[in-house]
């Protein structure tokens, strides 16, 4: 996949209102790093996923992907800088089937490309995915699980240099999961750096070399899952503070 | 069923499928190409054909701006207007640009030139009502374009010292004097072909990747746009390109084609909700079942405007006669509601698409791949949140 990976942001802010969802949050991410997002509910991340997607634009603050900013270019510019994503809730284009879904990526960002190419690699893509059976039926008659896998499935059609994974393990068969586990470190092992959004905290663990965690829309740590574990800082985020202390 | 399913078996161990639509679909171009040499047919019923064709135009035209690219407008028959009243206004006035040195006058513009403007012009608007149309989705979108329409209707009803009012406009004649066949042939035809230009080039624009980010963008605007397809781009494009397609329809119809002169009362809703109608009746994701939808609503329209019942059993009426004539002029529209009813509720592809499905052999396709089946496929727990 990609050679060279620099995704930067440099004191991102979003507010809504009176509302501040995301607080002047800095990281980089330099190498094809396997990194969890995580923060207790409303802490920010789909926030600040959005944000890095294109889907919304930062308040304040600046985002880099390999040299180009990216903040303010409209998500289909921003997928097409390097930056693929999934969604909380998985958005499969339900009216068409897996096979035309996985041809909209890839027709969009290989324009070049022969047809019969592009199928071919959407082939191989469903069948790593354990989904190449449903290849001609439309996605609407797929579960909840199977669209997660078309999701994860479109993203690699897009080739990108870093992939944000927002929930890919809500609700899904423990069979399933492990299909995405494989996914995860195929795509990692191909040279893409993996921001990894879950509430699975065993999963995230298990996964992730890097946790980056957010509480209230503000960064409080950044390092090696086994320092951020004992981090008072997210203990507190997590378990709350006693009122006397 | 039984029957069915041998023919059906026996079609696909034979012809094929698509092989014998194909064929019925040369066969009913064959019909087309044949019906106004019928020396019997009046040029009443050729007139309702060249209406016929003209709706099936303006049907799946919409079908690809909602039906397909998911852009549910209301502005379709105001877009057909601007090229109509742009093409007549040109004609009879000309025009000048003073900043480009442009002059345009009545006797250096023929028909054809006219009929270019106003599609040019509807292509224009699309362009801007495209851009403005950006943000807006739904039902918003709807009540923008209802608005616009109505807008551009009252300015041409207000506007009679140009537009003729209520009285409508007459368009410069493209067929010539001297041309004119009072069978209605050259008109049948012209409108005829560019039916089936119109048709192709739709076609050509569903079966493309243009085709397939439409639909994305129809399934879910923000998907898309994270799939890397440039929204903006294609919304923008979908309105330009059917604009000018029922700009050109418009512009032709009214050059004494179809009609002789184009009306304000063309351009009300009602006459967009027609367009509709028909759309999905036929199948508003189809642009062959709306054409063919549009078609043979028009039709049967027409053919019902009275309906002559003859009296079963010796039954007499009083002045002695065995069949009385049912004006069914306003009622034929009530049936009309009961069919769209009838579609939305139970056909919501419209009525066609069971035919046009069954012949693409789209089943035969998925039989093919669902032989490999994963057993966690029939856990309960997997088909949780499966639509309907």
């Amino acid at each position: 996949m990609s050679s060279a990976i620099h995704l930067e942001l440099n004191n991102v802010s979003k507010r809504f209102g009176g509302n501040q969802a995301v607080d002047h949050v800095s990281f980089s991410v330099t190498k094809p790093e396997l990194i969890g997002l995580i923060g207790p509910n409303g802490a920010g991340k789909t926030t600040l996923t959005n944000l890095m997607s294109g889907m919304l634009k930062p308040s304040s603050g600046t985002i880099y992907l390999n040299g180009r900013r990216i903040d303010g270019l409209a998500p289909y510019d921003v997928t097409r800088a390097g930056l693929g994503r999934t969604f909380q809730i998985t958005r499969a284009l339900s009216r068409m089937t897996v096979m035309e879904n996985m041809m909209v990526p890839g027709l969009a960002l290989h324009p070049g490309m022969q047809q019969a190419e592009l199928e071919e690699r959407a082939h191989e893509i469903l069948d790593l995915l354990t989904i190449d059976h449903l290849t001609y039926e439309y996605s609407r008659a797929l579960s909840g699980g199977q669209r997660k896998l078309l999701e994860l499935g479109r993203l690699l059609m897009l080739d990108p240099a870093v992939v944000i994974l927002d929930e890919p393990f809500a609700g899904v068969h423990p069979r399933l999961q492990e299909t995405i586990y494989g996914y995860i470190h195929r795509v990692h092992d191909d040279g893409t750096a993996i921001i990894l959004i879950s509430h699975d905290m065993g999963a995230v663990f298990e996964l992730s070399e890097r946790l980056i965690v957010l509480n209230y829309g503000a960064l409080i740590a950044d390092g090696a899952p086994q320092q951020v574990k004992n981090d008072p800082a997210v203990i507190d985020a997590y378990l709350g503070h006693d009122e006397d202390d | 069923m039984a029957v069915f399913n041998r023919f059906e078996t026996a079609i696909d161990a034979g012809i094929g499928r698509r092989r014998l639509g194909y064929l019925l679909l040369g066969l009913v171009l064959l019909f087309f190409l044949w019906f106004p040499n019928d020396a019997s047919q009046s040029n009443y019923a050729k007139t309702v054909f060249i209406s016929g064709f003209f709706y099936a135009i303006m049907a799946s035209s919409w079908a690809l701006l909602a039906g397909i690219a998911g852009q549910f407008s209301f502005g379709h028959m105001a877009f057909m207007g601007i090229g109509a009243y742009v093409a007549g206004l040109i004609a009879r006035d000309g025009f000048i640009i003073a900043g480009l040195g442009i002059q345009i006058t009545p006797e250096s513009i023929s028909a054809i030139g006219a009929i270019i403007v106003g599609t040019v012009v509807a292509g224009l608007v699309g362009l801007v009502i495209g851009w403005l149309l950006l943000r807006l989705r739904a039902a918003y979108l709807a009540l923008f374009t209802i608005a616009f329409a109505e807008l551009f209707r009252i300015a041409m009803l207000t506007e009679y010292d140009y537009t003729g009012g209520s009285n409508g406009l007459s368009l410069r004649p493209l067929i010539e004097v001297a041309e004119v066949d009072t069978a209605r042939q050259i008109e049948y035809y012209l409108m005829f072909a560019l039916l089936i230009v119109c048709l192709l080039l739709m076609y050509r624009v569903v079966n493309s990747p243009i085709g397939m980010f439409l639909r994305a963008m129809r399934e879910d605007e923000d998907a898309a746009s994270a799939l890397g397809v440039n929204v903006v781009r294609y919304k923008i494009l979908v309105f330009v390109f059917t604009s000018m397609i029922v700009g050109l329809a418009g512009a032709i119809f009214y050059s004494d084609v179809g009609s002789e002169r184009i009306i304000p009362e063309q351009l009300e809703v009602l006459q967009m909700s027609l367009i509709i109608a028909y759309a999905v009746i036929g199948g508003m994701e189809s642009l062959i079942g709306a054409a063919a939808g549009a078609f043979i609503s028009r039709y049967m329209l027409e053919a019902m405007r009275e309906v002559v019942i003859t009296l079963p059993f010796g039954l007499t009426m009083a002045d002695g006669s065995d069949a009385f004539t049912w004006e069914t002029g306003a009622w034929r529209f009530a049936l009309f509601g009961l069919v769209m009813v009838f579609t939305l509720r139970y056909m919501r592809n419209g009525l066609l698409y069971p035919i046009i499905n069954w012949f693409s052999g789209r089943d035969l396709v998925m039989k093919k791949t669902v032989s490999k089946r994963h057993d966690w496929d029939d856990d309960p727990a997997q088909l949780e949140g499966r639509d309907e």
